[in-house]
């Protein structure tokens, strides 16, 4: 029943997306989260709204995928477009009742919205997608090495979050397995109340920990056998480099940036 | 010189101090005066079950534990050196028995690569030892998987990987194979005297499986803290009573001439293979074979 | 009437997806009262699934399994009184320890059984007796045991449900030569005391030879073989083909006949060996003994 949770949502492929240098594509998508609440105007939404098709285009995912991403968000996205459409009171009102008002501004406000964040949910699924878990980590901890100077150790993070990766699926496994052996044992998952189902997770959660901290620990030990010793003096096999492709990558971000800047003055405002 | 490892009279006490009151919290005793010295290029296997203090020696041979009393020597480090701790695990590689609470990394290679980065080894360098390293172990086809997804054979041949990729000059194994499978147990232990016997690698193995320590060129039987036995697998397995004395198993081939010796069957000693036993057995047939 | 039975079932891995996959495909076999069977197989040759069929943790794709001759998926409202009349003890039982106490943790299949204080308290300390582990142990936390120990308290919880079937998984994976033949006798003391069906899944042909009457080997899926124990070994060509390692004696014994000598077959055991060859061999002054 657990077999069903995935981590990360990584599809191998090697278009030019998943050829990116992680840093970089990391750094573009929270640009392109930002650049997609400079337009206020239609041509620049649709400007964004392009960029992302073409993206799309080019990491060759299928389409439904990134369909996908978008779906546990609907909610929200009817909920803000509800309360723009009702609550915005200025433009031509097309529908009046009581203290609800619809008008024609609250309308393009909502559709504004809604394109936003719909935009920013499949960007930056575009990135998890297109890189490995691993990876991100990697970049992650390579983007963030000035913040030692903080005291931050960025290291320590990130063989946290690789360790973490490595051992949820064996971990789901293992949950299976013990959940298997209790219900063998003629435990009761399927009913009672709330109460009675919480107790029923106590045979299931202690030999978890148990065996979590068994793996810590035989973990630890193994790392230590192979000279572990943090961040110190250690290299690494997978050196990132950026090249050409990637500057012209920033190099296209930034005109579209710019772009929707200028777009502003240029073309009268929507909202 | 010749050894690699020379442990000398070695005492290690366990000390579990923080018991509750009223549970036993005494000291124990688990080496008590082993001395034994691993020889460049052998095949070594420690066997003796659970708690003859077999782990709890291999755990001194890199400074995983040091002793409480004696003197463990790698090369000429001693392993009470804290300075030279890092040389010493380099230099005696460890794998063991879970093969899933071993692997760091979601991806093989990266796994692999994970002891040479944490001796600061440049990148192209690294790049070399670990696809060496798994073309070795043959797990070369699979550098790009997730471990989880592997059989526990190959777990266990990728954290041998993880080890040959740091360049050690002596391999250590905890019990690799008491959680696989027959297969995952064939495979384990193929690596393993292959490295022996190509690459010359100096292997230590535990055990408490006789067909295992069978392969190795000697064999030292370790019961309640001590060293009981040694010797060639022949000269070991002989002793069936003295091994069943300590129950540890004899493989059925040497039980089976062991059994039929003691009936008056002139059977020589020191059989361990069933090629070897039927070949014996056939020599003393009253009747000739039939063909 | 057999106790337990598989008819015909077959069981698919996430049915219309493309990762659908047959773990086991129309495995049929029975087992009367009483009966130890030995189960072999290769990892993923479908024996695991085979036994969580059993006592109705999987449900089959298709076919039945039959528990005294009723379908034990008549009512799936009622399938959990089925786990406690068939015991499953899955392989690594220990890590399903969870209670405060060893008996607290033995007591965990009879209480889900809602027995009466005084049953519980009885069958507790019967299972734990059967699996060798003293009285005061049970008032221990079940994290202090040895490993050996923590193994025996697990199964004891499956025994203390008093299954009509019990079926464990690997009981002896991971334990050195002393733990195992402790584990095997005391199952198959429990066996013979109570007149249990066991079933009991296990790589090692040398187990199986010493405590199974019947054998049932599968592979890819299928039942491969299902005999009388002498019967299974004596295709010990068709078991090795299968990658199966067969007895070393029994090696030995395919050797000989490939020698040529009329040894005959069948054979698992030493003493069975020794007792075969002893007329067969020339007798000289060397004995050792």
């Amino acid at each position: 029943m657990l077999n069903g949770i995935t981590i990360g949502q990584y599809f191998p492929g090697d278009s030019l997306l998943h050829r990116m240098d992680p840093r970089v594509k990391l750094v573009l998508t929270f640009v392109y989260i930002f650049a997609v609440f400079i337009p206020q105007n239609w041509l620049g939404l649709a400007l964004a709204v392009g960029f992302l098709v073409f993206s799309v285009a080019v990491s060759r995912l299928p389409v439904k995928l990134v369909l996908k991403s978008v779906k546990p968000i609907i909610p929200l996205i009817i909920l803000t477009s509800a309360l723009n459409i009702f609550y915005v009171s200025e433009g031509v009102h097309l529908f009046d009742w009581g203290f609800i008002h619809i008008t024609t501004q609250g309308l393009v406000t909502a559709a504004f919205i809604a394109i936003r964040i719909l935009s920013l949910i499949a960007g930056s699924s575009l990135l998890t997608y297109t890189t490995s878990p691993t990876t991100l980590t990697d970049a992650l901890e390579r983007l963030m090495k000035p913040l030692k100077v903080f005291h931050l150790n960025v290291h320590e993070l990130a063989m946290m979050m690789t360790i973490a990766l490595r051992f949820i699926p064996t971990l789901v496994e293992e949950t299976d397995k013990i959940m298997s052996a209790q219900k063998a044992r003629g435990a009761d998952m399927e009913s009672g109340g709330l109460m009675q189902r919480v107790r029923a997770l106590i045979p299931i959660l202690i030999p978890l920990f148990v065996s979590s901290f068994r793996r810590a620990y035989e973990l630890a030990t193994a790392m230590e056998c192979r000279c572990y010793r943090g961040g110190e003096g250690r290299t690494r096999m997978k050196q990132l480099h950026m090249n050409a492709r990637d500057g012209a990558c920033i190099a296209v971000m930034a005109a579209l940036t710019a772009g929707l800047f200028a777009l502003n003055f240029i073309v009268p405002a929507a909202l | 010189m010749d050894d690699i490892i020379t442990a000398r009279d070695v005492r290690f006490v366990y000390d579990n101090g923080e018991q509750e009151p009223g549970t036993a919290a005494e000291p124990v005793l688990v080496l008590d005066g082993v001395s034994l010295a691993v020889r460049q290029g052998e095949f070594l296997a420690l066997l003796g079950h659970n708690g003859s203090g077999k782990s709890t020696l291999a755990k001194h041979f890199n400074a995983m534990l040091l002793p409480t009393g004696g003197q463990v020597l790698v090369r000429d480090m001693d392993t009470a050196d804290e300075e030279k701790k890092y040389e010493i695990r380099r230099t005696v590689g460890m794998v063991f028995q879970n093969p899933d609470n071993q692997l760091v990394s979601t991806i093989v290679e990266e796994d692999v690569a994970f002891g040479p980065e944490n001796l600061g080894i440049e990148p192209a360098e690294i790049r070399r030892r670990v696809d060496d390293a798994l073309k070795t172990v043959g797990m070369y086809e699979y550098r790009t998987h997730a471990p989880h997804k592997l059989s526990g054979g190959q777990k266990q041949r990728v954290a041998i990987a993880g080890i040959l990729a740091m360049q050690p000059d002596c391999l250590v194994l905890d019990e690799p194979t008491a959680m696989l499978d027959p297969r995952g147990r064939r495979e384990v232990l193929d690596t393993v005297s292959w490295l022996n016997r190509e690459r010359g690698m100096t292997v230590v193995l535990i055990t408490h499986y006789m067909e295992e320590a069978a392969r190795a060129g000697r064999v030292v039987v370790m019961d309640d803290g001590k060293i009981r036995m040694e010797g060639t697998p022949r000269e070991v397995f002989s002793q069936v009573e003295a091994l069943r004395a300590i129950e540890l198993d004899v493989p059925q081939p040497t039980e089976l001439c062991f059994a039929l010796r003691r009936r008056g069957v002139p059977l020589p000693e020191g059989i361990l293979t069933p090629e070897e036993c039927a070949e014996a057995i056939a020599l003393l047939m009253e009747e000739p074979p039939c063909r | 009437m057999p106790v337990i039975e598989a008819r015909n079932i077959t069981y698919t891995y996430s049915p219309g997806t493309p990762f659908q996959m047959d773990a086991m495909t129309d495995v049929s076999f029975a087992a009367e009262q009483g009966d130890f069977v030995g189960v072999i197989g290769h990892t993923g040759s479908g024996k695991s699934t085979l036994v969580q069929h059993l006592n109705g943790l999987l449900r089959p794709s298709s076919g039945q399994v039959l528990l005294n001759g009723s379908d034990i998926w008549a009512e799936p409202k009622k399938i959990r009184a089925v786990r406690f009349r068939v015991g499953l003890v899955f392989q690594y039982p220990e890590h399903q320890l969870f209670e405060e106490t060893v008996y607290k943790d033995i007591a965990f299949g009879p209480k889900n059984m809602e027995l009466p204080e005084g049953e519980i308290d009885a069958r507790v300390r019967r299972a734990a007796a059967f699996v060798g582990l003293k009285p005061e142990l049970l008032e221990k936390s079940p994290f202090e045991l040895s490993g050996g120990e923590k193994r025996r308290a697990a199964i004891a919880g499956v025994m203390a449900m008093q299954p009509e079937v019990l079926i464990l998984d690997e009981p002896t994976a991971g334990l050195d030569p002393r733990g195992r033949d402790m584990i095997l006798e005391q199952i198959r003391a429990y066996q013979q005391e109570n007149g249990t069906t066991v079933l009991l899944v296990s790589h090692s042909m040398e187990d199986i030879a010493r405590v199974a009457g019947r054998v049932l080997v599968m592979n890819r899926g299928r039942v491969a073989m299902y005999d009388e124990t002498p019967a299974v070994f004596s295709r010990a060509r068709e078991l090795a083909e299968i990658g199966l390692t067969v007895p070393a004696v029994t090696k030995v014994f395919m050797l000989l006949r490939d020698k040529g000598y009329a040894v005959g077959d069948n054979v698992y055991t030493v003493e069975q060996a020794a007792g075969r060859l002893l007329p067969l061999l020339k007798k000289g002054g060397g004995a050792d003994a």
